[in-house]
């Protein structure tokens, strides 16, 4: 068992753009008859069970990736198929009972999806990763990158976290250290707010002259709808307004609701990060938006089954970070590749990966890993379709944020110009946005935080260490002098954070892995680490 | 030395996702639910590998099952087995635990051959149980299957010198034995932690191909495998109770909520899990029973004194034998028991079935099956039942496979009823059933291709009679003809030790949330409610904690009930200051009585009781601990 932990390509979580990365490049070394070796690790026990997106698929990119594939039997293809969007709605709601449906004609040509496809993220890393497998990729889930391992200049692979550890860090009977991870190439695909990616970026100064990433939530529910419904199939609508219009007009967002079929819809709502309520709870925020008149007349009868969070990179072209350096690359959502116009990042995810495969497969032919040679891979992203689609929305996250509390009144409008405005408008970190305001959301008697947490399937091990510390606990008391109250307990989707009495209690084990509290923590004090390989939530069609 | 494991793929009750739950027929669809390697074969895995890091030889994980199930063997292999064998084959499907046993023997058959070369030095590792059947039958049969010792309740092991010493828990505490022959069979419990994989051990792993053989490749006959070879059949799966039916009876005065309590709690005592009526059998005119014979109870002995959970049986027993015009029967064996009869005859025995012999004075699975299933087979019962006590688990599954006969694990329920399915007609058999799935749902069952219906019965579910010393019976002695090579193993020491008792196997249980405040206050509160409850009901209560509870440090991890803790059905459960969170309420929304004391009126978890009492804990406690004690003294007067 030597050299079983040597390998020519590693790609650090299996996401879409990991995915398509290592089909495309087992396809490549497949056809110079190369028995390079392509190998994909992932922190969640099975695949997909970590994967969250709306989604919309622009899947053109498949025909570049598996032609043929409408002819390919899975019956993922199938349902994706039968899945595409026939009526594309966007409606402005205002208030609790008022809406108004905006003519395609004023709906800007970026935000028409007729023609796309309504698929489950983990349901496409699924098929994606039988795929892989079958090209000869090796898939190994359950095993969660601790740090990266660097030496001369270099990203030289990565170390996997330790397992079998007690809640005060002490080994049990079963510990068994991380192995350390050796390839030519790392390529991080950790999707948004990847920790290993930022150690690279870090390390190498990736980020140096851009803007500060910007992101944004995405809390989103699976509702199974009766027979006879009032949503119907190949239907998403967008909203925007309530409830974030009137009250506040300066939270970013909107809402989604997408057919997943004839009786499944996946509603959820996107914020910005970058909100300033200090008691605001997207989840809450998500219960209210189900109570509007029209919401909860096209959801009439449903019954959510499933429930997930996720954060998204929205800073787009200005936040992106260099993507390459010594035997590393970076990818997908890791590299900020989300249109935040669009909301859109399936097709860049896999895009990205695409190209970094047609770069390694040349860097192994050479044995050559150095940044100048997988620069090839930045330039080609650069000239792709996502180089100048982001480019097109370049400002478009900092007209929203720069427009302030006017909001998407004028952010709307701002928007629709931003691609003239001169040069890069800047932007501030989301923590920064928090102030001592309430917005007072009453409940609306619907699901709560903890129910949901549970139809996330999420689970860890109860006495391993907690993958949540805090830099200086004694910053939360000033914390909630500060603001009020405790932001954490509102931000997470998850309830992780609960103040009784003043005094935190920590459930680490609710944790869905979104990453919100390393965003939003006002002070910056809470610090996220990756738990045990394994733990997580457990999505199948998020 | 070599090891074979036997590996379960089960499906992940841990873990139920919403959509799992068909809620109009109240029961789990099964492909919703994430499949993984049972538990306890986990920890027998680790038992296995641990034991090959000292001695040396090779583990081979054995499984059978769909062909995806070879997903544990990976698991077996990435955590430190050498090497995995899949036995997968459409004949073997829909197997009862003896169709499963018989292929499962021929495999370690072919093992041996092939594998280990003939090396008879081996040993058969299983967890002791698995968490979708919950028979613990598998591996008694297979160990009868192959005639050897079976070591069960397993918890660790040593080497004295060169040989090897297993402790295991029994009812009264542990002991420690050494096999005396290979191989032999040892079924783990609760051990350690599951072993973890590594990176470079998970990548070997996937490169290596497994062994896979059919049903022909091991030679199993068709007749013996599958449903065709299988003693029993489930006919009917349905809800173990809608918790959505529970009339939440809110009451504001302590004392009539504690007689409340009471009285369900005796009802519920005297009821079985199905809800039925008083109903008698009557044979249909001109029809014959199906089966013929006398209804047998094993009376477990402790010695000098019967267990008490025989003497329940023995009250089932007399209302099946009554309805079949038959007579009662207690099987008593062990060395200088006899004592025991007259209270066998008390509780409703019309005959004792009495064998002695000093080779049987302690509990051994091996001789005790060999007197068992010889006087079964002499005076042939047409029922015989067995207390789900550890020993019963043990004991009863081998009965069964030597006697060709159907056994059905922990029964809950049963009842004499005819049975018609297509052409097949059957009468006055004995309908069994059981709680399956880790209890979220009921399955009933019955015998077939049997000589005999066995089954093992819940301890506490059924009701005996009143002692009548003034009965008068039958002892009808039997010599056992066991011999030395029949224990197939070596008592060194026996410990005795009071028993501790989990939550997750309590009948009853307060459990204090994070309304508890304080530890302190779970201390002067929970306690003493749990106490007093104990004494009123007469049984012992445990405490548990919510997972807040846990967390806040007011009571160890092993006692949070929850999804991430222990799943709990006791027949009372009392939460005092648990709000009910979705993650508490999966742990315990099973329970048969569910009593809840909490200030806020709108605490979710009123929506699943039975009885709430809506109060500040400092009020209502003391105030029922206290009708607590006034009730029992006055029963007591």
């Amino acid at each position: 068992m030597n050299e079983m932990n040597k390998m020519d390509a590693l790609f650090v979580g299996a996401g879409p753009a990991s995915l398509a990365g290592a089909i495309r490049l087992k396809q490549l070394l497949n056809g110079k008859n190369s028995n390079a070796s392509v190998v994909v690790i992932e922190k969640a026990a099975k695949l997909g069970q970590h994967n969250l997106s709306g989604a919309l698929f622009e899947a053109d990119v498949l025909d570049e990736l598996l032609p043929g594939w409408k002819e390919r039997k899975e019956v993922f293809v199938t349902k994706m198929l039968a899945n595409s969007v026939e009526k594309d709605e966007m409606i402005f709601l205002f208030g609790q009972d008022k809406a108004a449906r905006l003519p395609e004609s004023l709906v800007p040509s970026y935000m028409h999806h007729r023609g796309n496809l309504i698929i489950s993220a983990s349901e496409l890393v699924n098929w994606l990763g039988g795929i892989a497998r079958q090209l000869g990729v090796e898939i190994y889930t359950g095993f969660a990158a601790q740090n990266i391992v660097t030496g001369n200049g270099a990203v030289r692979g990565v170390k996997l976290g330790d397992k079998g550890l007690d809640k005060e860090g002490n080994k049990m009977s079963n510990y068994l250290p991380g192995d350390v991870l050796e390839a030519g190439v790392t390529v991080f695909g950790e999707g948004s707010l990847g920790l290993r990616a930022g150690e690279v970026i870090k390390e190498f100064g990736l980020d140096k002259g851009r803007n500060p990433p910007a992101y944004a939530i995405g809390v989103k529910e699976i509702i199974r709808l009766p027979e006879k419904n009032n949503f119907g199939p190949n239907r998403v609508i967008h909203t925007f307004g309530f409830p974030n219009s009137k009250l506040t007009p300066d939270v970013y967002g909107g809402g989604t609701l997408y057919s997943m079929g004839p009786n499944l819809v996946a509603v959820a709502i996107i914020l910005g990060l970058d909100w300033r309520y200090s008691d605001l709870n997207p989840q809450l925020e998500l219960q209210i938006f189900k109570s509007h008149r029209l919401i909860k007349e096209l959801l009439q009868g449903g019954e959510v089954i499933a429930y997930g969070a996720k954060t998204l990179p929205e800073g787009g072209y200005y936040s992106m970070p260099e993507v390459v350096a010594n035997g590393a690359m970076l990818i997908g959502d890791s590299a900020g590749l989300t249109n935040p116009s669009k909301l859109k990042g399936l097709h860049y995810a896999m895009k990205s990966g695409m190209l970094a495969a047609e770069t390694i497969a040349r860097a192994i032919e050479g044995q050559d890993f150095s940044r100048e040679t997988l620069r090839t891979y930045q330039e080609e992203l650069a000239k792709s379709f996502i180089g100048q689609d982001l480019r097109a929305a370049r400002n478009y996250r900092q007209v929203f944020a720069a427009a302030g509390r006017a909001g998407i009144y004028l952010g709307a409008p701002l928007s629709l110009v931003q691609q003239w405005l001169p040069g890069k408008v800047g932007l501030k970190p989301d923590y920064e946005g928090m102030r001592k305001v309430r917005l007072n959301r009453k409940s609306t008697g619907m699901l709560d935080r903890l129910t949901e947490v549970s139809l996330s399937g999420t689970s860890h091990r109860e006495d391993e260490p907690s993958h949540i510390t805090f830099a200086d606990p004694q910053e939360c008391a000033r914390c909630g002098e500060k603001f009020g109250c405790h932001p954490c307990e509102y931000f997470c989707p998850a309830e992780v954070y609960d103040f009784q009495d003043d005094k935190l209690v920590l459930s680490p084990s609710n944790c869905v892995h979104c990453q919100t509290c390393r965003v939003k923590c006002p002070l910056q004090v809470i610090r996220w680490n990756i738990p045990e390989g394994g733990d997580g939530p457990r999505y199948k069609m998020m | 030395m070599n090891y074979i494991v036997l590996v379960k793929q089960v499906p992940d009750i841990k873990n139920i996702p919403n959509e799992a739950w068909d809620w109009e027929r109240g029961t789990l669809k099964r492909a919703f639910l994430d499949n993984v390697c049972n538990e306890l074969d986990k920890q027998a895995l680790a038992f296995a590998i641990r034991m090959k890091e000292q001695r040396g030889g090779k583990v081979i994980a054995l499984t059978m099952g769909p062909p995806f199930a070879d997903e544990v063997l990976v698991y077996a292999m990435c955590v430190g087995a050498d090497a995995g064998v899949l036995l997968t084959d459409r004949k073997l499907g829909g197997a009862d635990t003896a169709a499963t046993a018989y292929p499962l023997g021929q495999a370690i058959r072919k093992i041996k051959e092939e594998i280990f070369n003939g090396d008879q030095n081996y040993i058969i590792f299983s967890g002791m149980q698995s968490v979708d059947g919950d028979t613990a039958q598998v591996p008694a049969q297979v160990a009868e299957e192959l005639g050897i010792a079976h070591i069960a309740y397993a918890t660790s092991f040593s080497f004295a010198d060169k040989e090897l010493r297993i402790t295991r828990i029994t009812r009264r505490g542990s002991q420690t034995v050494a096999p005396l022959s290979y191989p032999c069979m040892v079924t783990v419990t609760d051990w350690t932690h599951p072993l973890n994989a590594s990176f470079i051990r998970t990548r070997w792993a996937q490169s290596q191909k497994l062994y896979t053989w059919s049903a022909a490749d091991v030679k199993a006959e068709e007749a013996r495998v599958g449903l065709a070879g299988s003693r029993t059949t489930v006919f009917r799966i349905f809800p173990p109770r809608d918790v959505s039916k529970r009339k939440c009876i809110m009451e504001s005065d302590a004392s009539k909520l504690a007689q409340m309590i009471k009285e369900t709690y005796a009802s519920k005592l005297a009821a079985t899990e199905e809800a039925k009526e008083e109903v008698t059998y009557h044979l249909p005119e001109g029809k014959t029973p199906s089966y013929q014979g006398e209804v047998w109870v094993y009376a477990e002995q402790e010695g000098k004194e019967v267990n008490a959970a025989c003497l329940e049986l023995l009250g089932k027993a007399v209302e099946l034998a009554r309805q079949l015009k038959e007579k009662v029967g207690a099987v008593l064996v062990g060395d200088g028991v006899s004592g025991i009869a007259k209270d066998l005859i008390a509780y409703g025995a019309d005959k004792v079935y009495l064998a002695e012999h000093p080779r049987l004075r302690e509990f051994l699975p091996v001789p005790y099956a060999k007197a068992v299933s010889e006087m079964v087979g002499k005076y042939l019962p047409q029922i015989i039942l067995f207390s789900a006590t550890p020993l019963g688990r043990e004991l009863a599954p081998r009965v069964a496979y030597r006697s060709n006969s159907g056994l059905t694990a922990d029964c809950t329920s049963l009842d004499i009823m005819d049975f018609k399915r297509g052409s097949q007609e059957l009468f006055a058999i004995l309908r069994q059933t059981r709680p399956a799935l880790g209890g979220n749902i009921m399955a009933s069952i019955i015998t077939q291709h049997s000589r005999v219906q066995m089954a093992t019965v819940r301890p506490g579910v059924m009701r005996a009679l009143k002692p009548d010393y003034h009965r008068t019976g039958e002892i009808v002695e039997y010599s056992a003809n066991v011999t030395d090579a029949d224990l197939g193993v070596r008592i060194i020491s026996s410990e005795l030790r009071p028993l501790t008792s989990e939550i997750k196997d309590a009948a009853a249980i307060v459990c204090g949330g994070a309304g508890c405040k304080t530890r302190e206050g779970f201390e002067r509160y929970i306690r003493p409610l749990a106490e007093s409850m104990g004494e009123f009901l007469g049984t012992e209560v445990m405490v548990g904690g919510s997972r807040a509870a846990v967390e806040a440090g007011f009571i160890e991890r092993s006692h949070q009930i929850g999804q991430t803790g222990q799943t709990v059905k006791p027949r009372i459960y009392v939460g005092v200051g648990v709000s009910g969170a979705v993650q508490h309420l999966t742990g315990m929304q099973n329970s048969d009585i569910i009593v809840i004391i909490n200030k806020d009126p709108n605490a979710p978890i009123f929506r699943v009781c039975d009885f709430g009492i809506v109060g500040n804990m400092e009020d209502v406690v003391p105030r029922l601990a206290q009708a607590f004690s006034a009730e029992r003294v006055e029963v007591a007067a």
